[in-house]
């Protein structure tokens, strides 16, 4: 029977696991970019991209004939 | 969508003692992702909690998701009685927390967080290895992806340091 750490350490293990490969498909040009800006110019982008992403949301969505 | 400069300058100006943590958090360290919230720790000493109802009464403070019409009062007593609210404003989406898991509540976050201007104002802002860690410990599945890039903006941001 495995051991209460051994079974929280196995865990731990599998989420860095996981973890890791989110991290291969960051695009890092993306955060040095945004490490760039002041505190305040990131709200702003995140501002921006909200409108954004609710554009897309209202856009009429049709299917080529 | 919320207004996170609205909101901000409306917490300060009244006084709310709280700390940026969650998405808001994570966009103040650099993170690129799409938040819709402004998530807060809020203290609970009785005089924050009446400083907290009362800021946020004009903007008609509702709970997020439920059904239209429901005796919700957004008080003083209500914020007594319950520890976390999402709540839906007039200036947005905001999620009041009294505690978040992994991170305990503002007494435990305050010694991890750091001061941030913006906007004007100034807030508390739980540190960029806290929010890792407190977003670590509370294990959500869907939280991996965001732990992913606040590793790399640590990294990032330590590699552009040195």
């Amino acid at each position: 029977m495995k051991s209460k750490d051994r079974e929280s350490s196995e865990a731990r293990s599998s989420i860095d696991d996981v973890i890791e490969v989110y991290k291969r498909d960051i695009d890092r040009t993306l955060l040095r970019e945004s490490l760039k800006l002041s505190v305040e110019q990131r709200f702003e982008a995140l501002r921006e991209l909200q409108a954004f992403a609710e554009e897309l949301q209202r856009a009429p969505r049709t299917k080529p004939r | 969508m919320t207004n996170f400069a609205a909101l901000l300058r409306l917490l300060t100006g009244d006084g709310v003692e709280f700390i940026l943590v969650g998405g808001a958090a994570a966009t103040a360290h650099g993170s690129v992702r799409l938040t819709r919230d402004l998530d807060i720790v809020y203290r609970r000493t009785p005089e924050n909690l009446a400083r907290l109802a009362a800021c946020l009464a004009p903007h008609r403070p509702y709970l997020r998701g439920a059904p239209p019409g429901l005796p919700f009062q957004f008080d003083r007593d209500t914020l007594q009685r319950g520890l976390n609210f999402t709540l839906t404003t007039d200036l947005g989406w905001l999620d009041v927390l009294g505690e978040i898991t992994g991170g305990g509540g503002f007494e435990e976050l305050l010694p991890h967080s750091i001061r941030v201007t913006l906007y004007g104002v100034e807030c508390w802002c739980l540190e960029l290895t806290h929010l890792i860690e407190v977003k670590r410990a509370a294990g959500r599945p869907r939280d991996l992806d965001a732990v992913a890039e606040l590793e790399a903006l640590l990294e990032e941001s330590k590699g552009s340091a040195g």
